[in-house]
């Protein structure tokens, strides 16, 4: 573990200073509480992430299994798959529960899923240990925020159960919400208020995660890491948390709007009591087009130390790569609108917005290019993690791309509400974020748990999921550019070639979340081989690497320093 | 009013026969590209995406696919044991900063021009005059708002219509223009026209089209849908308090290749005219949607929401409902009819009478009858 190597002139091995005998004092001192003090009550931020990552895996087998029905019902034009799975058996009740299916896949995935594994597994497992911090700032904070999402994750499962439209259970108007369709106009059962207090309390909970990741961040970097020696993974999780803060309070504006308009009296969104549904869906795209940077940045962050770590090269441009992410979060605030174009908007304001979409491509179009320069003159092992990043990379520049096209209001008005969009936002969200979650589960794994999964299995399942994933949702582009509109249980027969393809496309992709199990089945019972402190090698700088694996309960009781001489891995 | 539509209607015939009337303008299986444009604006809305961004995002695509194939190859564990160790490079990072700017660009010409093309409303005028053998000076009068009078050559297109259709004429060569930005505008031929031949004058700024632009004319009429769980219902309030509800037909009222796409009551237009359309919502928010036209305009409770377009040929297009709005979102799909002017009248005429209100356009009804009995043969 005590490497070291130099560039620019530096020495920077931070890791090397004085703490190899401090770890078998950790070691030694390792009291863990009773499994339900630990579990239940925990205030550990290793724990708590892993409590995250469990349930961001529960809520990934869920969403990913509704996915699997709506792409049943597509594979083939006409409805009949759904009406086994309703009550009535009627057409008109699976046309509902399809609509279920998207509101809730949707959801699901984004406030259940992304989330809870990049920010609360991932940023709250590594984002102390890479700031040389012992826990988070406000450790029984990070307890109620997790455990905050456990009931507003109780409270989206009653949800799909309530009735909602007649005698139809579950919001079946998509997971944007708008009313008049998310009000008594369109689903007047208790489905939607439970859905409304289900995401009060997950953004309660993200924000009281942001709260806590800024406050760490900023007050508990080991001495000498100043923020622009911070790794990148902590600036993109500070970037994150701040949008989580700025935006989240939106959202829930706007939803107790929606509250009282159902429960009240108000009208806020009632054009018949001069309320506006437009005014509803500028305030959550003021929260949405954030949200989607919050669901992306940490895997940016991500990606970087992957990248760097296996091309063993420091990351290239590090400051660009930080404030890039910082004018992503900025510009991201002020573009919302930019899903709106079909809404009645003037035409000085639609160019306004085209302008500033279009600006976010250039600081995207820096990390990209960053990162393939960081592998640039690198000496590149293809390990497991790496794989996964190299098809981020790729793949998110072909969301990016497509991102660029709906930007253009002209376009998106042919384009707005159809399967090009659906095409575009699972080119960066389910193959650029989800991508970025397994690179990270991959490449941390070894870390979490202490033990090593099979190589082999971790490549195939790579290139499993990344023909499924394309074939799911490359020819989703041709459908949108035929017209074919989102959110129908059914389409015309011209629909259908390309419908079936993406859902062979599906099937392929859950056999490689089967060969994903096998995997960690494999890594936990069969394999069983002990990971070392740092699996990979020289390239591997950030200071979780310097822990044995899997990290002691308590890190750093003595801190580490990087302000004798030590320069960061990053410069 | 009569004379401007019938002048019109002499102009639109020259776009209208080179077009199959009956061909299908929806989507085909397994076709990858957007669905075949019905009018000038759609046509530069194909030419923005298949000529301009479709291009660059491909190029872009590979780009990245390329250096990302040259890096695992060249700079492997293998190829490259040992690794290099430079982190800047200030001269790359410009040009990956300005290249993209420069691209955004060139994207951002295109689109802000297409953009306001479709979001204003056309407010082009027509003048038809006749010839008299020794008449060779036209005048029209500007009276268009400060900012959209014509100024410039090419916002007025003269056209010279004979028996055997419309010939557009070339400025300068055929005729000169004074006045542009004044009041009135006179149009000068260089030859007279003979006695009955037709001399029609477009002004305005709302051109439109690719390679062949045309100044499209302020709407002729007004289509007013408004959206409900879960069908359409239509007005055209120029011609009268007469409304329909259009509803999908069920699968075995139509065929497997329109199911989904067919209603009962079809839009009815006239061709080469500018249709202004209004949108809006009983219950819950709707979309209207005519990919052919590459339209799409949200119908809002409680607003009114404008778009327009302008069919280049007879035929049917469909649209679908593109705003979640419950149960049978997938089930209220929108077709229109684009007819001849006359057939339009005679629908119109028809309607009217359903309605119990007199005909508007006197022998319409006959001219109906006959076009749908050879359209039956």
């Amino acid at each position: 573990m005590a490497h070291s190597h130099t560039h620019d002139g530096h020495t920077h091995d931070a890791r090397t200073i004085d703490h190899g005998h401090d770890q078998a004092d950790m070691a030694a001192h390792d009291h863990k509480p009773s499994f339900f003090v630990r579990w239940l009550f925990s205030t550990n931020h290793k724990d708590i992430g892993t409590l995250y990552l469990i349930f961001a895996i529960l809520a990934g087998i869920v969403g990913g299994a509704m996915s699997g029905l709506m792409r049943l019902e597509l594979a083939e034009p006409g409805i009949q798959w759904l009406t086994a799975f309703v009550p009535t058996g009627t057409e008109a009740e699976a046309e509902h529960f399809y609509n279920v299916l998207i509101t809730y896949h949707g959801l699901i995935m984004i406030f259940f899923m992304v989330m809870p594994a990049l920010i609360g597994g991932f940023g709250n497992w590594f984002v102390p240990i890479m700031i040389g911090a012992p826990d988070m700032a406000f450790p029984r904070m990070n307890n109620i925020s997790f455990w905050l999402y456990g009931a507003s994750g109780i409270l989206i499962t009653l949800s799909i159960f309530a009735p909602a439209y007649q005698n139809f259970t579950g919001f079946a108007g998509g997971w944007v919400m708008y009313p008049p369709l998310s009000s008594n106009t369109g689903h007047p059962g208790p489905a939607m208020d439970l859905l409304i207090l289900s995401l009060h309390l997950a953004g309660a909970s993200s924000i009281l995660g942001a709260i806590n990741f800024i406050t760490t961040i900023f007050n508990m970097r080991a001495p000498g890491m100043t923020l622009h020696k911070m790794p990148l993974f902590a600036w993109s999780v500070l970037v994150t948390a701040f949008l989580l803060v700025l935006s989240l309070p939106v959202l829930a504006g706007a939803i107790t709007m929606l509250l009282t308009d159902r429960n009240f009296n108000t009208a806020f969104f009632d054009p018949a009591a001069g309320g506006d549904p437009i005014l509803y869906q500028h305030l959550f795209w003021f929260f949405g087009h954030p949200e989607v940077y919050i669901l992306i940045l940490p895997a940016f962050g991500i990606i970087s130390h992957i990248v760097s770590t296996f091309s063993k090269k420091p990351i290239f441009g590090y400051l660009g790569m930080a404030y890039a992410m910082v004018a992503i979060g900025f510009v991201g605030f002020i573009v919302w609108a930019h899903h709106m174009y079909t809404v009645g908007l003037s035409v000085d304001m639609k160019a306004y917005f085209v302008a500033a979409t279009m600006v976010i491509a250039v600081p995207t179009g820096i990390k990209i290019f960053s990162w393939i320069a960081t592998m640039w003159g690198g000496s590149i092992e293809f390990r497991t993690p790496m794989l996964w990043a190299v098809g981020f990379i790729f793949l998110f520049t072909v969301g990016g791309v497509t991102g660029v096209v709906l930007a253009n209001a002209g376009i998106d008005h042919y384009l707005h509400d159809t399967y090009y969009v659906v095409a575009h936002f699972h080119y960066v969200l389910s193959l650029g974020a989800v991508f970025g979650i397994f690179a990270a589960w991959y490449y941390w794994f070894p870390k979490m748990t202490g033990k090593m999964y099979r190589e082999w299995l971790g490549k195939l399942h790579f290139w499993v999921m990344f023909a499924g994933v394309n074939l799911i949702f490359f020819p989703q582009h041709f459908l949108g550019l035929q017209g074919m509109p989102r959110r129908y249980v059914d389409y015309p027969l011209a629909f259908a070639e390309w419908n079936y393809w993406s859902s062979v496309g599906y099937a392929i992709t859950i056999a490689g979340m089967g060969v994903f199990l096998v995997a960690m089945i494999d890594a936990f019972f069969v394999y069983r081989k002990k990971a070392p402190a740092n699996p990979w090698g020289e390239g591997a700088t950030t200071l979780e690497w310097t822990l044995p694996s899997p990290p002691p309960f308590h890190q750093f009781n003595e801190l580490p320093r990087f302000d004798k001489g030590a320069a960061h891995a990053f410069h | 009013m009569k004379r401007l539509i019938g002048g019109m209607a002499a102009l639109a015939a020259l776009g209208t026969g080179a077009f199959a009337q009956n061909s299908w303008n929806g989507p085909t299986d397994g076709d990858i590209g957007m669905v075949p444009a019905g009018s000038k604006l759609a046509e530069e809305v194909h030419f923005f995406h298949d000529g301009v961004l479709l291009p660059i995002i491909t190029i872009i695509s590979v780009l990245v696919l390329a250096l990302l194939l040259y890096v695992v190859f060249r700079y492997n564990v293998k190829s490259n044991p040992v690794p290099k160790k430079f982190s800047h490079n200030t001269a790359i990072e410009v040009v990956w900063t300005g290249v993209p700017i420069l691209i955004l660009l060139v994207i951002a010409f295109f689109s802000f021009d297409l953009l306001y093309k479709e979001d204003v409303i056309p407010d082009g005028k027509q003048i038809v005059a006749r010839g008299d053998g020794a008449t060779t000076a036209f005048t029209f009068a500007n009276d268009f708002p400060p900012s959209r009078t014509a100024a410039a050559p090419k916002h007025v297109q003269v056209f010279k219509g004979t028996a055997a259709g419309a010939e557009g004429l070339v400025h300068g060569r055929d005729y000169t223009l004074v006045g542009l930005g004044t009041g009135t505008v006179a149009v000068n031929l260089k030859s007279a026209p003979a006695t009955g031949e037709t001399i029609v004058i477009r002004a305005g700024r709302s051109l439109v089209g690719g390679a062949e632009k045309e100044i499209a004319l302020a709407p002729t009429m007004t289509l007013k849908a408004t959206g409900y769980q879960w069908g359409w219902n239509y007005n055209y309030p120029d011609f009268g308090d007469f409304e329909f509800a259009s509803n999908m037909l069920p699968k075995e009222k139509t065929t497997p290749e329109l199911y989904r796409f067919e209603v009962d009551n079809r839009i009815i237009v006239p061709v080469g005219e500018t249709i202004r359309v209004v949108t809006t919502a009983r219950d819950v928010i709707h979309a209207f949607a005519l990919p052919n036209f590459a339209i799409k305009i949200d119908a809002v409770p409680g607003r009114i929401n404008e778009t327009w377009f302008k069919a280049d040929r007879e035929g049917v297009y469909y649209g679908q409902c593109s705003e979640i709005c419950g149960v049978r979102h997938s089930a209220m799909p929108i077709a229109v009819e684009v007819v001849s002017r006359p057939k339009f009248e005679a629908w119109v005429d028809s309607q009217r009478a359903l309605a119990g209100l007199e005909p508007m356009f006197i022998d319409g009804a006959a001219k109906f009858a006959d076009a749908s009995a050879a359209a039956a043969q």
